[in-house]
C-alpha cells in the first residue's frame, strides 16, 4: 500500500530535480519517473486492489485527507502515466524545434519547460488519487496554472490572448466546482469522499455546470478549440487527452458518491450530450487547421463521456474506458500533428497537405492507429462503445431515437477520422521533401497505439474490466 | 488446443511483421523483396491448422477466458459451417498469397500490402470460427480496416490502371471515375454505417440475455420477450452489418469502387471471402436461431425482407454486370449478385428449414472458388494487356491458352450449365424458390431464373470480350507462371467440388443431386445454356449501347453515394461552421468589445467638472419624477 505513495512521489520529486540536468537527461528522467508508476499502477489494476492511504486529518468541515486507490483511480492514473511518459520523450525534439523557431536559448529554456511539464502531468496524476475534494481542487488548480504557463510561454499565434482565454474559462469551471465543494463541506461537515452522505441540489448543479465548462459541452466549448490548437503540441497532447477528461472523472466520483442528480435529469443531459457530440463531430469536417480539427474532435469525444454518465452502471464503466481510449487516440493524433509541424516548419493547414504518406509513412500509420482508437476499431475504444450501447438498452430499452442518435454519433466519429486521414495522408503527393524524422517523434506514438490494441485482448482487457466491475456494485 | 488457436491467428500476423518493418526502414534492406515469402508461409500455417480442425477436431466449442466476470469469452466453434468455411478461407488466402508473390513483386508498398493481407486473413478466420458475438466483432472490424487499407493501397492515385470508371468522364455534375483513395473512403464509410447498428444489436443482445454466444442464446425466448417490434428493430440493426459488408442494395456502391485495389485483393476480399462474411454470418445466425421453429412475427418480416432484398440485389447486380465493360467491375457486380442469391436462399430457411442453409452455403463455396479464379485471370490479363477494360481477340486465347481454358471452365461451372458444379447447387436453389410458391407466388422463382439467365450472359460476355471477340490488344507476355499455377489450382477445386456432389461423398451436398434431375431445374439449365451461348456469340449489341451505358453507370446509384448524401452532410457541416464562426465572433470579439465600449462610456462621465455632475443629477431627478407622474402615483 505504501508503495503506491512512493510510486506517486517519484514523478513529484523528479519535477523539482529534472531542471538541474541537461535537456536529454532531464527528458529521460521524466520518462522513467512516469514509467515506473505506470507499471506499478498496472499491477494494482490487474490485481483489482482497492485501498485507502490516510494522509492527515483536518478539522471539520474539511475532513480527512487520504489517497483513494480504487480501480477507477488506477485506470485513470495508468492513462495519465503512460501518456505523460510518451509525450515527455516526444517533447525533446519537438520543443527544441519550437525554441529554435522562437529564437530562445534551447538548454536554459528547456529547464523551464520540463519543470512546468512535469508539474502539469504530476498534478493530474495526484488528482485522480485524491480522496478529499479540496485536495482534488488543489491539484486541479495546479494543473491549470502549469498548463496556462506553458501555453502563455510557448504557444502559437496570439498565445497570450489564448492563454488568458483558457485561464478564465477553466477558472470559471474551477470556481463553480469549488463553490459546489464548499456547499458539500458545510452540509456534510466533511469533504472526504467516503464520508459524504448526501449532495444537495445546488452543490450538484454547480459542480455539474463547472465540469460542463471544463469537459466541455456545447456552448462552453468556445475556449477549447483555441487553447488546444494554439498550445505547443506536447501540451496539446496532454490538455486534450488527459485534462479535459478529468472533468468526467470528477463527475464520476461525485456520481458514485450520490447519484440522484444524474438519475433525475438523465434525459435532458443525454439529449444535450448527443447534440454536443453531433455538433462537434460535424464541425470537424470544415476545419482547415489540423490541430483545431483535433480539438473539435475532442469536444465530440467528450460528448461520449457525458452520454456514458447518463447510462447507469455500465455507462460508468464506459466512461472510464472512453477516457482511456480517447487519451490514447488523441495523444497519438496530436503528436502526429506536432510531427508534421516540426518536420515541415509549422505546416498545419490541411488543405496544403495531401499525400503526406509518401513522405512521412511512420507518422501517417500512427495517425491511422490514432483514428482507429477514436473510432473504437480494433482498439480499446470498442469496449467503450460496447458498454455505452449496453447502457442504452439498460436504461432506455428500445427507444429508437436514442439508439439512432448514439449510433449516429459513433458513425460520425468514424467518418471524420477516415475523412481526415484521406485528405491529409492519401491522394496525390504534393511534392514535399522527404524529411529525416527523429525516432523520438514517432516511436512513442506506436507504443501508445500498440497498447491501445493490446487492451482489447487478455490479459490486459481481462484485468481492466474485471477490476472495473466494482462500479457495478455501487450503482443500481 | 490453445497452441493451435494461437498458431491459426498469430502465424499470419507475426509472419508479416518483418516485411512491414523492413519496408518502413529509411533504407530498404536488400532482402526486403524476399520477405513476402515469409508472409505466405504464415498463411500456409493457417491453412494447415484449418485442415487439422476440419479433420481432427471433434469438440463443438473451445473457450478461452476473456472477460469471464461479464460472461464474455473467446468461444471458438467448430461446426459444419465453420469447419468448411475456415478451410475455404485459409486455402484461398494462401493460394492468392502465392499468386500475389508474382503479381505484386514490383510494387512500391509491400509492407503495407502484406501486413493488411495477413491481418485480413486472421480477422476472417476469427469471424469464421467465433461463436461469441463480441469476439466476432473484433474480426469484423479487422475485415473492415483491412479492406480499407487494401482498396486504398495505391494511395498516390497516379496510376490510371488502378482507377474505376473512364477517367475524366462526368455525368451531369458527378465524376464517374473513382481513385483508390476515394474507393477506400467509400468502403470504410459504408461499412461503418452498417457496423455501428450491428454493434448496437450485439450490445442489446448482451443487455437482454447476458450471453453473447450465438449457439447458446435462447433466441425464441428473447424474441418473445421483446415482442415483434423489438425483434424487428434488433434484427434489422444486426443485419445492417451483413447488408453493408455483403454490398446488398442500396449499399452496393462501395464494392464496385473497391476494384481500385490490387486484383489479388479483389479476388480474396471482394469476392471470395470478406464480402461473403455477411452472408456467412446470416447463415450462422439462422443455423442457431432456427427460424423454422420460432413463431415470431417480427422475425418473419425480417426474413421476408432479406429474401426479397437478396433477390433484387441479385437481379440488379446481374443486370448491371451485363452492361459493364471493365473486367473487375463486371466481376464485382456479379459478386454482388451471387451474394444476393446467398441471402435469399438462406432466408428461405424460414419456411423450408435447414436445407435452404445448406444450399446457400454450398453456393458460397462454389462461388468463392469460381469467382476467385476469374479475378485472378482478370489480374493476369490486366498485367498482360495493361488495360482494365475488356479487350482481347483470339490472339489472346492462343497465346494464353491456360488462362483461356481456365476461364471457360470457371464460367461454365459458375453459370449453372448442366452438368457442371454450380448446376447442382443452382438446381437445389430453384427447388427452394419453387417451394416458396405457397407463400409468395411465382415471384421468387421468377427473379431467380431471370438472375441466372443474366448471370450466364455476362459470364459468357466476359469470356468472349477477353479472349474471342474483343478488340485487338497489345500483349506484354513475360513471366506469369506462378499466377497461372495459382488459378489453375483454384479452378481445379471446382472439379473437386463437382466430384464431391455427383459422387455423393459429402452427404448434404449429395442431396442436391436429385434436384438436378427434376425437369424444372433442367429447363432452367437449358435456358442458362442458351443465354450463355448467345452472349458468347454476341457479346455486345451496338443498338443497345445507350442501355449499356445506363447499366455500366450502375443505374446511377452512385448519385446516392457521391452526390445526395455528401450534399446533405456538407450542408449540415456548413451551417455548423457558420454557427462556430458566429460563436467565435460573439464571444471573442463582439462581447469583449461591447464591454470595452461600455467601460469607456462610463469612464467618460468622470470628467471632474462639477457642472457636468450637477447636470447628471438634475437629469436623473427629472427622469424619476417623469416616470412617477406617468405611472400616476
Amino acid at each position: 500500500m505504501i508503495e503506491l505513495v512512493i510510486l506517486l512521489l517519484i514523478p513529484l520529486v523528479v519535477t523539482f530535480v529534472a531542471p538541474f540536468f541537461n535537456s536529454r537527461n532531464a527528458t529521460y528522467l521524466s520518462f522513467v519517473s512516469f514509467m515506473v508508476p505506470f507499471f506499478g499502477i498496472l499491477y494494482y489494476l490487474m490485481a483489482g486492489t482497492s485501498f485507502e492511504i490516510p494522509i492527515t486529518k483536518v478539522s471539520a468541515p474539511i475532513g480527512e485527507f487520504y489517497l483513494l486507490a480504487d480501480p477507477i483511480a488506477n485506470a485513470f492514473g495508468l492513462t495519465v502515466c503512460i501518456v505523460s511518459a510518451m509525450v515527455s520523450i516526444y517533447s525533446l525534439p519537438y520543443m527544441k524545434h519550437r525554441f529554435e523557431e522562437m529564437e530562445y536559448e534551447v538548454e536554459s529554456e528547456f529547464k523551464k519547460y520540463i519543470f512546468l511539464y512535469n508539474l502539469y502531468a504530476v498534478s493530474m496524476l495526484w488528482l485522480v488519487y485524491c480522496g478529499n475534494l479540496i485536495l482534488l481542487y488543489i491539484f486541479l488548480e495546479l494543473s491549470l496554472l502549469a498548463s496556462f504557463a506553458l501555453i502563455y510561454l510557448y504557444g502559437y499565434g496570439n498565445r497570450q490572448w489564448v492563454a488568458v482565454l483558457y485561464f478564465v474559462w477553466t477558472h470559471i469551471a474551477g470556481v463553480l466546482a469549488l463553490i459546489g465543494f464548499l456547499i458539500i463541506a458545510y452540509e456534510n461537515s466533511t469533504l472526504a469522499l467516503k464520508n459524504i452522505a448526501a449532495i444537495s441540489y445546488t452543490a450538484w448543479l454547480l459542480i455539474f455546470l463547472g465540469m460542463l465548462v471544463k469537459l466541455p459541452g456545447l456552448g462552453p466549448h468556445i475556449w477549447l478549440p483555441w487553447a488546444h490548437a494554439e498550445a505547443p503540441t506536447p501540451v496539446s497532447a496532454l490538455l486534450s487527452p488527459l485534462t479535459v477528461g478529468l472533468a468526467g472523472f470528477i463527475l464520476l466520483r461525485i456520481y458514485l458518491t450520490d447519484p440522484w442528480f444524474i438519475d433525475m435529469y438523465r434525459t435532458p443531459i443525454l439529449i444535450y450530450a448527443l447534440i454536443s457530440s453531433i455538433y462537434a463531430g460535424f464541425s470537424v469536417f470544415k476545419q482547415k487547421d489540423y490541430k483545431k480539427l483535433l480539438a473539435y474532435s475532442t469536444v465530440s469525444q467528450m460528448g461520449y463521456c457525458l452520454i456514458a454518465i447518463c447510462l447507469g452502471s455500465y455507462g460508468a464503466i464506459a466512461l472510464v474506458i472512453q477516457y482511456i481510449s480517447h487519451a490514447f487516440g488523441k495523444s497519438i493524433l496530436f503528436m502526429t500533428a506536432g510531427a508534421i509541424i516540426a518536420v515541415y516548419h509549422g505546416l498545419r493547414d490541411v488543405e496544403k497537405m495531401g499525400g503526406l504518406h509518401e513522405y512521412i509513412p511512420t507518422i501517417s500509420n500512427a495517425a491511422l492507429l490514432g483514428f482507429m482508437t477514436l473510432g473504437g476499431i480494433l482498439t480499446i475504444g470498442m469496449f467503450g462503445e460496447f458498454f455505452i450501447l449496453k447502457g442504452i438498452v439498460d436504461i432506455y430499452e428500445f427507444n429508437i431515437w436514442v439508439i439512432v442518435a448514439v449510433v449516429f454519433v459513433f458513425i460520425l466519429s468514424g467518418f471524420y477520422g477516415f475523412y481526415t486521414l484521406k485528405i491529409i495522408f492519401y491522394g496525390t503527393p504534393k511534392g514535399f521533401k522527404t524529411p529525416k524524422i527523429d525516432r523520438m517523434l514517432d516511436v512513442p506514438l506506436y507504443v501508445i497505439g500498440l497498447l491501445s490494441i493490446a487492451f482489447i485482448f487478455p490479459p490486459l482487457a481481462t484485468g481492466l474490466l474485471n477490476a472495473l466491475k466494482v462500479i457495478l456494485g455501487v450503482l443500481p | 488446443m490453445i497452441e493451435l488457436i494461437a498458431l491459426l491467428y498469430l502465424a499470419p500476423i507475426f509472419c508479416s511483421i518483418p516485411i512491414a518493418i523492413a519496408w518502413g526502414m529509411e533504407k530498404k534492406p536488400e532482402y526486403a523483396r524476399n520477405l513476402p515469402m515469409l508472409s505466405v508461409f504464415g498463411l500456409f500455417i493457417s491453412l494447415l491448422v484449418s485442415l487439422y480442425i476440419l479433420f481432427r477436431v471433434d469438440v463443438p466449442t473451445y473457450t478461452i477466458e476473456w472477460l469471464p466476470e461479464y460472461n464474455i469469452n473467446f468461444v471458438f466453434i467448430f461446426d459444419y459451417l465453420s469447419k468448411y468455411m475456415g478451410v475455404l478461407t485459409a486455402f484461398i488466402a494462401f493460394l492468392i498469397g502465392v499468386y500475389g508473390l508474382e503479381y505484386m513483386k514490383d510494387d512500391y508498398r509491400l509492407g503495407w500490402y502484406w501486413m493488411f493481407f495477413n491481418v485480413f486473413t486472421a480477422s476472417m478466420l476469427l469471424v469464421v470460427y467465433s461463436d461469441n458475438l463480441l469476439m466476432l466483432l473484433i474480426g469484423w472490424e479487422g475485415l473492415g480496416i483491412a479492406s480499407w487499407g487494401l482498396i486504398g493501397h495505391w494511395f498516390r492515385d497516379d496510376d490510371p490502371l488502378s482507377y474505376v470508371g473512364i477517367i475524366d468522364r462526368k455525368v451531369w455534375k458527378l465524376n464517374m471515375f473513382w481513385s483508390p483513395s476515394f474507393g477506400g473512403w467509400r468502403a470504410i464509410s459504408t461499412i461503418r454505417f452498417g457496423d455501428m447498428p450491428m454493434f448496437f444489436a450485439v450490445a442489446a443482445i448482451y443487455a437482454l440475455t447476458g450471453n453473447l454466444n450465438i449457439s447458446e442464446i435462447d433466441w425464441a425466448a428473447l424474441f418473445h420477450h421483446i415482442g415483434p417490434a423489438g425483434t424487428l428493430i434488433l434484427i434489422l440493426c444486426f443485419l445492417m452489418g451483413p447488408f453493408t459488408k455483403s454490398a446488398q442494395l442500396p449499399f452496393s456502391e462501395w464494392l464496385m469502387t473497391a476494384m481500385t485495389g490490387p486484383t489479388t485483393v479483389s479476388a480474396l476480399l471482394h469476392s471470395a471471402t470478406m464480402v461473403a462474411a455477411g452472408t456467412y454470418l446470416f447463415m450462422r445466425f439462422s443455423w442457431y436461431v432456427e427460424p423454422w421453429h420460432v413463431h415470431s412475427l417480427g422475425l418473419e418480416y425480417i426474413y421476408i425482407l432479406v429474401l426479397f432484398s437478396g433477390l433484387l440485389s441479385a437481379l440488379y447486380g446481374a443486370i448491371v454486370a451485363t452492361g459493364c465493360l471493365e473486367r473487375k467491375v463486371l466481376l464485382a457486380a456479379s459478386t454482388m449478385s451471387s451474394l444476393g442469391l446467398m441471402f435469399a436462399s438462406s432466408a428461405a430457411s424460414m419456411w423450408l428449414g435447414k436445407i435452404a442453409l445448406y444450399v446457400a452455403f454450398w453456393y458460397l463455396i462454389v462461388h468463392a472458388f469460381a469467382k476467385a479464379t476469374l479475378f485472378l485471370v482478370a489480374g493476369h490479363l490486366i498485367h498482360v494487356t495493361h488495360d482494365r477494360f475488356c479487350v482481347g481477340d483470339k490472339e489472346v486465347a492462343k497465346k494464353m491458352k491456360l488462362a483461356f481454358i481456365v476461364t471457360i471452365f470457371a464460367t461454365i461451372s459458375l453459370s449453372g450449365i448442366p452438368p457442371f458444379t454450380a448446376y447442382w447447387v443452382k438446381s437445389a436453389m430453384d427447388e427452394v424458390m419453387h417451394h416458396l410458391t405457397h407463400e409468395f407466388g411465382a415471384l421468387p422463382l421468377t427473379l431467380l431464373i431471370l438472375t441466372s439467365i443474366a448471370y450466364a450472359a455476362f459470364l459468357a460476355k466476359f469470356l468472349s470480350l477477353n479472349f474471342i471477340k474483343g478488340e485487338k490488344a497489345h500483349l506484354h507476355l513475360h513471366g506469369g507462371n506462378v499466377m497461372g499455377l495459382a488459378y489453375s489450382i483454384m479452378v481445379s477445386m471446382l472439379a473437386v467440388l463437382l466430384i464431391l456432389i455427383v459422387g455423393e461423398y459429402e452427404p448434404h451436398a449429395g442431396e442436391f443431386l436429385k434436384e438436378g434431375f427434376v425437369a424444372n431445374s433442367f429447363m432452367v439449365g437449358v435456358a442458362v445454356l442458351a443465354s450463355y451461348s448467345f452472349a458468347l456469340y454476341v457479346p455486345r449489341i451496338k443498338q443497345l449501347s445507350s442501355v449499356g451505358t445506363f447499366l455500366s453507370d450502375r443505374m446511377y446509384l452512385p448519385f446516392l453515394n457521391d452526390f445526395i448524401l455528401p450534399k446533405v452532410g456538407w450542408f449540415i457541416a456548413k451551417i455548423i461552421d457558420y454557427c462556430n464562426k458566429a460563436i467565435d465572433f460573439f464571444c471573442h470579439k463582439a462581447i469583449p468589445s461591447a464591454f470595452e465600449g461600455w467601460s469607456i462610456g462610463i469612464r467618460a462621465i468622470q470628467s471632474g467638472e462639477l457642472n457636468k455632475y450637477i447636470k447628471i443629477v438634475v437629469g436623473c431627478v427629472i427622469l424619476v419624477l417623469a416616470i412617477i407622474s406617468v405611472l400616476g402615483w
